[in-house]
């Protein structure tokens, strides 16, 4: 019955601090909003497009460009900028159309399309092909009429028409691609996505919020609290609930804030719910650990986002495991991130259900249990202290 | 000036002496940078395992495998012929990276003007081996149509319909008119410990803030700046010399964190005098925030509050944690507001390979961002009457 009064007060002292404000609502949001609006559009590119073209084939090519659903063409008036803006991954390719196209094509002198984009990216690659999808109806037909001008008489541009029309009635050839087996990804890629900040943020800041419980026991909040009619497991237990509440608001907010303004899937509703609310209790228990095992608010501070990466580093959330040597993989299973991650996987890559979660969900309670009944093993003997 | 040096002296043996901050300063960024190390370490350049089905078996399966096959994608491709059901197979098991199937009748589709489409087999985990594989391939038919286009024309304006195929082979040997050419990007590419080391390096430096700070009101508290206030000392010399500290201090966080991971785990700095500047704009916009966030609190705990606030914002907003590259515009300017976002925008030049003068834009763009700083704080202090 006390539980929840203190619970209650916590909270309240917690919403009336500015500061925890800030690390409860604005925090989160900054981060869904980052990671949400960073998220890149998979079928459309970002080409920059250095246009120094002076005659009618250089505006046909970049005209071919603009149509192309894939391109999202951005002029630059300089190449150092344009490569600059690659190197900086704000584009994915750039294009160069070099000026006297149509002269050095009747001339038969190849005139060539510069191309440039980041080596051995996948959106570097991709919008790579794009660009040279898009320009190579109008070389086949330049082609085309050389040729033809070679082979049978007449200039070039004699035979411009009628080569333009062979390649629009000319049936495509193309590539298609089929995806298949299991992914050990999340959807995005290797990098970051809301579900891996949401497993990192939800614990550091728990970790960090340990103060709460030091700074209680410094104003000797724990004491008063005892003098009155009041258990000791009482006192744990509306601690751990403050926690746990605190850390459900916050994942509540990323999910919410996510799904609604940048249409983030997370999976199975039924499945990332026991997900949310599992890896909130193993932040809570961490939580109350960081603050039973920490002498000062500032420590908690201080050590509490350190800790917080490098777990959250080791257990996948700032890449995936998938792409580190194997012992890093088993030691990212050493901490509860690994295991939460794993789980994220399965919802959103493979369609999981919570039957396929559920072995990892019982390895992160486990983790939840252990900090948590160390915690209050602490909290007593200083309570009793 | 003695006083100054004495005083800095003094704050950084204290600030050495508190574990969190040598942890945050020092160890933290070189932990982390460790832990990304260990983690791609064994990144390699990038391999496909390719596996051709040919189910054509006519002469244009063979040029495509041929073109697969030749000595400027070896390094990259590593083909096998297979058979459909195993190319399944060893895509699911990961074997291997791709599989590229030439379907039955492709050649005699192409030679008869019909459509004809190759499909590409991906494990859902190698999008990149599928893109380049998919490049080649679109290569491949983006030629093939332009010889039928070619025949096409020529066939078209007279040319002899019955020696089609030698109308073709000279279409395809003739040199393709506006080609597209790769030009070279110069530079380097971008890798992520070179991305993350400033960036995690910056993001712990800017706790020093707090523990300056909190540092002041401790003094405050403890009567130590009254002391130093009755002693014949300037004013200003005792906030120089805590200035000063400041800057040691982040100075030697970031450096000994540019020194030992350029030189334990390969992260790409660029020039080192372009680095010092960055590194030194940085801590000078440190102590800026430090005086800020002193002046705008009358207790520790909100001393505390603010700096925690305004490092984990800035960390954020700057880019520490998300790469902000793709980021859409206005992002990528609100990163721009922040000094380590500045920062690391030039720390992310030098890593790509841009010259040591690249870095004058954001060193000027931090010291005018601290220049603004002090300057608040220097108006709030006085609206506070503090020294």
């Amino acid at each position: 019955v006390i539980a929840p009064t203190i619970a209650m007060t916590s909270l309240r002292r917690t919403v009336r601090d500015r500061t925890s404000l800030f690390f409860l609502i604005v925090l989160p949001v900054l981060i869904i909003v980052l990671v949400g609006s960073s998220v890149q559009d998979e079928d459309r590119f970002a080409v920059g497009l250095l246009d120094q073209g002076d005659d009618r084939l250089a505006t046909e090519l970049v005209a071919d460009l603009e149509a192309a659903p894939s391109v999202e063409l951005r002029r630059f008036d300089d190449l150092d900028a344009l490569r600059l803006a690659i190197r900086r991954s704000e584009l994915a390719a750039g294009v160069l159309v070099p000026s006297g196209l149509e002269e050095d094509v009747r001339a038969g002198r190849t005139a060539a399309v510069g191309l440039l984009s980041q080596p051995a990216s996948t959106s570097g690659l991709a919008a790579e092909q794009a660009v040279r999808a898009a320009l190579a109806e109008r070389s086949a037909v330049v082609s085309a009429a050389a040729f033809t001008a070679a082979e049978v008489g007449g200039e070039p541009a004699d035979h411009l028409v009628s080569a333009t029309r062979a390649a629009e009635v000319a049936e495509p050839l193309t590539v298609t691609t089929t995806v298949q087996g299991e992914s050990r990804f999340l959807p995005l890629g290797f990098t970051y996505s809301s579900a891996t900040m949401l497993v990192l943020f939800v614990f550091v800041n728990a970790v960090a919020g340990g103060g709460m419980v030091i700074q209680n026991r410094r104003l000797g909040l724990y004491e008063r609290m005892l003098a009155g009619p009041v258990t000791t497991r009482g006192v744990i237990v509306g601690e751990a609930t403050t926690y746990l509440l605190l850390a459900l608001l916050q994942s509540a907010l990323i999910v919410g804030v996510g799904a609604a303004l940048f249409e983030v899937d997370w999976g199975d509703p039924v499945a990332a719910t026991a997900l949310i609310l599992v890896w909130s209790a193993v932040g809570a228990a961490a939580g109350m650990l960081s603050g039973t095992l920490l002498r000062t608010v500032e420590q908690a501070g201080a050590i509490g986002p350190v800790v917080g990466i490098a777990l959250g580093m080791l257990g996948g959330c700032m890449w995936l495991l998938e792409i580190v040597p194997p012992v890093m993989q088993t030691i990212g299973h050493l901490v509860p991130h690994g295991w939460a991650v794993d789980s994220w996987i399965d919802l959103l890559s493979r369609d999981g259900g919570l039957a396929d979660i559920a072995p990892a969900l019982g390895v992160l309670a486990g983790f939840a249990l252990a900090f948590g009944g160390l915690a209050a093993h602490r909290l007593r003997a200083q309570l009793a202290a | 000036v003695g006083a100054v040096l004495l005083i800095a002296a003094k704050d950084l043996r204290q600030r050495l002496r508190d574990r969190s901050a040598v942890v945050l300063g020092f160890v933290a960024p070189l932990a982390i940078a460790f832990l990304m190390s260990s983690a791609f370490g064994g990144a390699q350049d990038l391999h496909v395992d390719l596996g051709v089905v040919d189910e054509d078996g006519g002469p244009l399966a063979a040029a495509l495998t041929e073109v697969l096959g030749s000595p400027g994608l070896d390094d990259l491709l590593g083909v096998s012929e297979r058979d459909r059901a195993d190319a399944d197979e060893a895509v699911d098991d990961g074997d291997l990276d791709v599989a590229l199937v030439i379907p039955e009748g492709f050649s005699a589709a192409v030679t008869a003007g019909q459509a004809a489409e190759l499909e590409v087999v991906a494990g859902v985990d190698s999008p990149l081996s599928a893109a380049v594989v998919r490049s080649v391939a679109e290569s491949f038919l983006t030629q093939v149509q332009a010889t039928r286009v070619a025949v096409a024309t020529a066939v078209g304006a007279g040319a002899p319909a019955g020696e089609i195929e030698a109308l073709a082979e000279r279409a395809s040997s003739a040199p393709p008119q506006l080609p597209v050419e790769a030009r070279d990007l110069g530079g380097r590419e971008l890798d992520l410990i070179s991305y993350y080391a400033p960036g995690m390096a910056i993001f712990f430096a800017l706790f020093g803030i707090g523990f300056t700070a909190r540092s002041w009101f401790t003094e405050q508290r403890e009567g130590t700046l009254d002391r130093m206030a009755a002693a014949p000392i300037h004013p200003r010399a005792v906030l120089a010399g805590k200035a000063l500290s400041v800057l040691v201090y982040g100075t030697a966080s970031l450096g000994t964190a540019a020194v030992v991971t350029s030189l334990a785990f390969g992260a790409h700095w660029g020039p080192p005098a372009a680095v010092v500047a960055l590194i030194v704009a940085v801590a000078v916009a440190v102590v800026a925030l430090t005086a800020l966030v002193i002046s705008l609190s009358r207790t520790e705990q909100q001393a505390e509050g603010l700096s925690s606030v305004l490092t984990f914002a800035f960390a954020l907003l700057g880019g520490s944690f998300v790469f902000l590259g793709m980021a859409p515009e206005a992002l990528r300017r609100a990163a721009l507001l922040t000094p380590n976002g500045w920062a690391l925008r030039g720390f992310t030049d030098l890593a790509t390979g841009a010259a040591a003068s690249s870095v004058v834009t954001p060193v000027a763009a931090i010291l005018a961002f601290s220049v603004v700083v002090a300057g608040l704080a220097a108006l709030a202090a006085r609206r506070r009457a503090l020294p």
